[in-house]
């Protein structure tokens, strides 16, 4: 199965410049690969069976990325029309994807860092998406099966036709590309698309923001510690209703 | 020993560290048809670099010509002032000069973008850059520097120049240098406070482009050794204090309250206020000056910028980008002829500390040599701006009392202060040779 896997497309919150009013700014913050990224990257190469997998992005700076962890070419959209803007990004994304024929999967890192791109994409395409895929395996029938986790759940989909995944880390990049493997990639082909000639000029994407506040502080919650064992198994109870363990 | 390498190697050159030195040395040598890998620990470059700002940059038009009209310099420095800072009062000796928005020898630069555009003109030269790779450790064999090691990964080359910062790990690794003594290293405490640039133009009495640049002691400092520094960007202010080591440790004080109490000092806050927060981190600072001097090279290794220690604190200015990008100009020239001649022996890149003291470099080294021991001395960072003050107040406070002449005043305000005459004398004798 052909798969995309798309790379360094959002920019990390922890380094927007957030002012006293709230407003939110990215003084030379660049687009960087996520947590996530890896993680799409590493079912991808494993979902693909050794067919075609392909690295697209709409980052600059080293756009080989997903060649040094397995694509075997990697497509760089040029000049998207505001990195904020999240429906042209998808859009964008989902033409460059539409362009490639025989795609199976698209896979991207479900990062909170920007949901609404993900949303984007799986829309222009017109494609099923699942969120929170930790992993996805092909049965011997060409069956796609998607494993996600749903808070304390975890839930084995069986999804079928061309399909976004949204993957979710769950640990660390394990096996991080060395020198020579970041030299390799650079020499991987690599195609560089204007977004420009992605969009349809005709069609205004732009999100607009309304404005941006300080989230609302979440209520404490006090667990009684005068009974230890009592208290214990509260909290565990209440970090897996949050999805923290 | 045989040091003249014929084997096949990944590149000609490996520069670590891609900083002003370490981007101009590879950026130098690929002009010059060689194959240059630039590793970067950093995400990207600059993203790892915190410089007070002002670059000394006229050895760039050599290193890289047309700098000034293209890189992202934020000022022209045509006001430099020193500032003698008490509790309450400043007495500054301020110099502002047109001559010097002609020469344009000092810029205000942030060295994010600054680090980030050299890069791209060494990738534009065909250097191959590698950012978010450390490296770990040099190889060796038979005594010869061949490569790095990063991660599980080897890389070869002819010749590996090391530009990683005043704290350099592979100098030390390479036994080219030790620990450096506590009295020769300072931490730099900085913020960037960003102000709409007519605030800034006005209240440093600036047009255009041109900017000011303060050096401060004193008070600054709580009387430690080092001082505080003020550079107007375009549209921010580069702040904070340089402390040095020693002194900081014997004193128990912290750096960063030492930073926060300099940047609410009356004289300013005064420049500041209104300002936003932009960035704020800390940096250690060579300040030994030729007493940090060491060995250069070793077979296959060329060292350069911070990591050969080449800073220099006059009091008036503080020097390290321009040695830093002087040291990568001479470097660059002795490993050209070497990779030429294919000799990467000792002897062969001796040349390079030979053409350092030919140049700019190793003779302001040399001329300066005094400069740091004379700033040990730590009247310097408190009763000097002190008696300073005294003897200003002393002509400015008339009080209906009869006036004495300035030598009377400056007789009474040493009297009242713990300085004694003799020892002033030599003092100002020896900040005349040192300076």
């Amino acid at each position: 199965m052909k798969i995309v896997v798309v790379f360094k497309w959002a920019r990390n919150p922890l380094d927007a410049r957030v002012s006293a009013d709230a407003a939110v700014s990215w003084p030379g913050v660049k687009l960087a690969a996520s947590d996530d990224d890896p993680a799409a990257m590493e079912i991808a190469v494993a979902l693909a069976a050794g067919d075609e997998v392909v690295g697209l992005t709409i980052g600059d700076g080293d756009t080989a990325w997903a060649a040094a962890r397995g694509a075997a070419r990697t497509v760089v959209v040029t000049g998207t029309p505001g990195e904020a803007d999240s429906a042209a990004t998808g859009a964008a994304l989902a033409e460059a994807v539409r362009r490639m024929a025989g795609v199976g999967a698209v896979l991207i890192g479900d990062s909170a860092w920007d949901y609404a791109v993900i949303s984007a994409l799986a829309g222009r395409l017109g494609w099923p998406a699942v969120a929170g895929v930790t992993a996805a395996a092909c049965s011997e029938q060409g069956e796609l099966r998607v494993t996600r986790r749903l808070g304390a759940a975890i839930q084995v989909l069986a999804a079928a036709g061309p399909v976004v995944l949204a993957v979710t880390a769950s640990r660390a990049e394990k096996n991080v590309p060395g020198m020579k493997e970041v030299l390799a990639a650079r020499k991987k082909p690599a195609e560089k698309i204007a977004a420009a000639d992605l969009l349809d000029a005709a069609i205004a994407y732009r999100v607009q923001t309304q404005g941006t506040r300080f989230p609302d502080t979440p209520p404490a919650r006090v667990i009684d510690g005068g009974d230890p064992r009592t208290a214990c198994e509260q909290l565990i109870a209440a970090l897996r209703v949050e999805g923290v363990i | 020993m045989d040091t003249t390498a014929t084997a096949e190697v990944d590149f000609d050159v490996i520069v670590a560290g891609a900083g002003i030195a370490g981007s101009v040395t590879a950026y130098r040598l690929a002009l010059q048809g060689h194959s240059v890998l630039l590793v970067e620990r950093g995400p990207s470059p600059g993203s790892k670099n915190l410089s007070g700002g002002v670059f000394y940059c006229r050895v760039m038009e050599e290193a890289m010509p047309g700098f000034l009209l293209s890189a992202p310099i934020e000022r022209r420095i045509t006001r430099n002032c020193l500032s003698f800072l008490s509790a309450s009062s400043f007495v500054n000796l301020d110099y502002a000069d047109d001559r010097l928005a002609q020469s344009v020898t000092a810029v205000s630069v942030l060295r994010a973008k600054l680090d980030e555009w050299l890069a791209a003109q060494c990738e534009e030269a065909g250097v191959m850059l590698m950012p978010g790779v450390r490296v770990d450790a040099l190889i060796t064999e038979d005594g010869r520097v061949t490569g790095i090691r990063a991660g599980g990964d080897e890389l070869s080359a002819h010749v590996v120049v090391a530009a990683d910062g005043v704290n350099s790990l592979l100098c030390r690794q390479a036994g080219v240098r030790g620990p450096e003594p506590l009295k020769h290293l300072a931490v730099g405490v900085k913020s960037v406070i960003g102000l709409p640039r007519r605030v800034i133009e006005e209240r440093f009495n600036l047009s255009g482009d041109n900017g000011a640049a303060y050096a401060i002691v004193g008070d600054c400092t709580k009387d430690l050794g080092g001082g505080g520094f003020l550079y107007t960007n375009l549209e921010s202010l580069s702040v904070g204090v340089v402390l040095r080591l020693d002194d900081l440790a014997r004193s128990g004080e912290s750096s960063a309250e030492l930073h926060d109490r300099f940047l609410t000092h009356p004289a300013t806050e005064s420049f500041l206020r209104g300002g936003e927060l932009l960035e704020y981190g800390c940096h250690l600072v060579a300040e030994g000056g030729l007493a940090m001097a060491h060995d250069l090279t070793r077979p296959g290794l060329v060292v350069v910028g911070d990591a050969a220690g080449l800073t220099l604190n006059t009091g008036f200015t503080v020097r390290g980008m321009d040695l830093a990008a002087g040291s990568a100009l001479a470097a660059a020239g002795v490993v050209d002829s070497a990779l030429k001649r294919g000799d990467y022996s000792q002897e062969a890149l001796d040349a390079y500390p030979r053409e350092l003291d030919k140049i700019f470099v190793g003779q302001d080294m040399r001329t300066f040599r005094r400069a740091p021991l004379f700033l040990e001395n730590p009247h310097m960072y408190g009763d000097y701006g002190r008696l300073l003050s005294d003897i200003m107040y002393g002509v400015y406070n008339l009080d209906t009392t009869p006036r004495r002449h300035l030598a009377a005043g400056v007789g009474d305000a040493l009297k009242n202060s713990p300085l004694a005459l003799l020892p002033t004398v030599r003092d100002a004798l020896a900040g005349v040779r040192a300076l």
